[in-house]
C-alpha cells in the first residue's frame, strides 16, 4: 500500500475534527472521500499533506512513518497537495508558483522537463507565465495549483475540493485532468463535494460524516446504498 | 527663490543623504515584509556598529573597511541570535515591535554607559574629500555609500527574484503553510534573513560612523523617516526601499533649501501620505 492511515485522530485546539479514520491509497488508483460540508474532509487531507499534526494513529507513506517527520519534509517523500481555494502565491508570477512546486532536490533538477509537461497540459499558462498568479481567472488558478503539485514529481496528489467555485464547463476539464494525473503514474486522493463526479472517476471511495468513516467500497456499490443515494444524490 | 546652483547642490546632497535612509530601510523592510517582524532595534544595531567602527578606528587605528569586515559578520551572528529569541518565544508582528524597542533601549543604554552621551566624531582622511563636478561638489563618502547601497539593493532584489531561496522566502511570506507543504523550511530561511538584515545594519553603521556625528540618542533620529521610507518602498522590496530613500532624501533637502531647515521632517511623512492616498500603480 502506498498510503496507509490507521486510526487517525486529528483536531484543532481541544476539539478533534476527525476520529479514528483509517484509509488506504494504493499506487495508480484514484480514491475519493466524499461527505457533507464540515465532515472533516479538509482536515483529513491537510493532515496527510503534513500541514496538521495527527494526535493519534499512524500515517505511513511507502513504508515511512510520516507522523515523525516535519511538515516541510512531506513533499520530498512524494506527497503534493492541491489545496482548497487553491492558495496560490498571489503576488508571485505563474512560473514562480510552479517553481515553488519543484523547490526540493530531485524535483528541482527536473525543473525544465516538468515545466514543459505542465505547459503541455495547460497551454494557457505558458502565455501567462509572467503574470501574477492572483490576476488569473478561477479556472486558470486551479491549473496553476495542479501544475505546482505536478512540478513536485509526486507519487500521490491530494486534491482538496478542486471543483469548488469553478464554472461547470471547467469542472469537467478538471476531473479529466485528475484522471490523466492518475494515468501518468501518480496515485490520487480526492476530496469532493461534487459526489457524482468524484465517484464517477474513483477506483474506490470513502464516505466521511462528522469526522468518521461511515462507508467505503467501490463507487458502484456505494451508489446502490439507499442512505447514500438519499443524502448525496437526493433520490 | 534660491539659485539654480544651490538647488542643484541641495538635490545632490539630498539624494546622497537618502542613500543612508535606503540602506537603513533595506534591512528593516526585509524582516518586516518577509518575516512579519518589525525590528526597531535595527537602528540601535547600526549605531552599535558605528560606535565599534569609531572605537576601532580611534583607539586601535583600524581602517574603517577592515572594521566593517569584522563587524558585519558579527552583526550577522547577532541577527541570528535575535531570531532565535523570536522563534523560541513565538513572537508575532505586534510583540516584535515592543520587544525590539526594548532591545533598542538596552543597546542605547549600553552604548551610553561605555561611550557616554558625548558627541563623537570620527575624522578620517576621507571625511572632507569631494569630487567637483561642474559647479557641484560630491562628497566621496556619501557617494561611496550610495554606490554600496545601490549594489546591495540590486543584489538583494536579484537574490529574492532569481534564486530558489529568495522565491521560497517570498512564498512563505504569502502563505507559510503551503510553502512548507512544498518543502520550504521557513524557520531556517528566517534565521538566514535575520542575519542578513543585521549585517545590513552593520554596513549602514560603518557609514554612519564615517559620515555622521555619533550620540546614543541619535539612534532614534532615523526612526520616523526610515519607517516612511520602508512603507513607501513597499515591504520586502529592497530596490523600493533604496529608491524611496533617495526620493525622501532629495525632497527633504529641497524643502530645506527652498523653505527652511525646520521643514525637513514634515516632508517624509507628507510624501508618505500623498503616496498612500494616491497609490500609484507603478509602485
Amino acid at each position: 500500500m502506498l498510503l496507509e492511515a490507521r486510526n487517525l485522530h486529528i483536531g484543532y485546539g481541544d476539539a478533534p475534527a476527525v476520529w479514528d479514520v483509517s484509509l488506504d491509497v494504493d499506487g495508480g488508483e484514484i480514491v475519493s472521500v466524499i461527505g457533507p460540508n464540515g465532515a472533516g474532509k479538509t482536515t483529513l487531507i491537510n493532515a496527510i499533506a503534513g500541514m496538521l499534526r495527527c494526535r493519534r494513529g499512524t500515517l505511513r507513506f511507502d513504508g515511512a512513518d510520516m507522523t515523525r517527520i516535519s511538515a516541510h519534509a512531506y513533499c520530498g517523500h512524494g506527497i503534493a497537495l492541491v489545496p482548497e481555494g487553491r492558495r496560490l502565491f498571489a503576488k508571485m508570477s505563474v512560473e514562480e508558483n510552479l517553481e515553488l512546486g519543484c523547490y526540493l532536490g530531485k524535483a528541482r533538477a527536473a525543473r525544465a522537463q516538468s515545466l514543459e509537461r505542465v505547459y503541455g497540459l495547460f497551454p494557457i499558462l505558458r502565455d501567462k507565465r509572467r503574470q501574477p498568479a492572483g490576476e488569473l481567472s478561477g479556472g486558470q488558478q486551479q491549473m496553476v495549483a495542479i501544475g505546482r503539485a505536478l512540478m513536485a514529481r509526486p507519487r500521490i496528489v491530494l486534491f482538496d475540493e478542486p471543483s469548488l467555485g469553478l464554472a461547470p464547463t471547467i469542472v469537467d476539464d478538471m476531473f479529466e485532468i485528475i484522471v490523466r494525473v492518475r494515468d501518468e503514474g501518480a496515485a490520487v486522493l480526492l476530496v469532493e463535494q461534487n459526489v457524482l463526479k468524484a465517484l464517477d472517476i474513483a477506483d474506490r471511495a470513502y464516505v466521511l460524516e462528522q469526522g468518521r468513516i461511515v462507508a467505503q467500497g467501490l463507487p458502484a456499490d456505494l451508489l446502490k446504498q439507499p442512505q447514500i443515494r438519499e443524502a448525496y444524490l437526493g433520490v | 527663490m534660491p539659485s539654480a546652483t544651490l538647488l542643484g547642490q541641495a538635490l545632490i546632497s539630498g539624494v546622497l543623504a537618502g542613500g543612508l535612509y535606503g540602506l537603513l530601510a533595506m534591512g528593516l523592510s526585509l524582516s518586516w515584509g518577509l518575516l512579519r517582524l518589525v525590528n526597531l532595534s535595527h537602528f540601535a544595531l547600526a549605531f552599535l556598529a558605528a560606535y565599534l567602527v569609531y572605537e576601532l578606528g580611534t583607539s586601535y587605528h583600524v581602517a574603517p573597511w577592515w572594521s566593517a569586515a569584522m563587524i558585519v559578520p558579527a552583526m550577522f551572528g547577532i541577527g541570528v541570535a535575535q531570531h532565535w529569541l523570536f522563534d523560541k518565544f513565538r513572537v508575532n508582528e505586534l510583540a516584535s515591535l515592543l520587544i525590539t524597542f526594548s532591545f533598542a533601549v538596552i543597546l542605547e543604554v549600553g552604548i551610553q554607559l561605555y561611550w557616554t552621551a558625548d558627541f563623537r566624531r570620527y575624522e578620517t582622511e576621507y571625511s572632507t574629500k569631494s569630487i567637483k563636478a561642474g559647479a557641484f561638489f560630491i562628497p566621496v563618502l556619501d557617494l561611496t555609500l550610495c554606490i554600496v547601497a545601490g549594489l546591495l539593493a540590486w543584489g538583494t532584489w536579484l537574490w529574492l527574484r532569481r534564486t530558489y531561496v529568495g522565491k521560497a522566502l517570498r512564498a512563505a511570506a504569502e502563505d507559510p503553510g503551503i510553502a512548507a507543504a512544498y518543502g520550504v523550511d521557513h524557520k531556517r530561511l528566517a534565521y538566514l534573513l535575520s542575519g542578513i538584515g543585521a549585517g545590513y545594519a552593520g554596513i549602514a553603521g560603518t557609514f554612519i560612523a564615517l559620515i555622521a556625528t555619533l550620540a546614543p540618542a541619535e539612534i532614534w533620529a532615523y526612526l520616523g523617516v526610515v519607517f516612511a521610507v520602508v512603507i513607501i518602498g513597499r515591504l520586502g522590496n529592497p530596490l523600493g526601499a533604496l529608491l524611496a530613500g533617495l526620493l525622501i532624501g532629495a525632497s527633504e533637502s529641497l524643502a530645506m533649501a527652498v523653505l527652511a531647515p525646520a521643514w525637513a521632517p514634515v516632508v517624509s511623512f507628507s510624501v508618505l501620505i500623498v503616496i498612500l492616498l494616491w497609490d500609484p500603480e507603478w509602485l
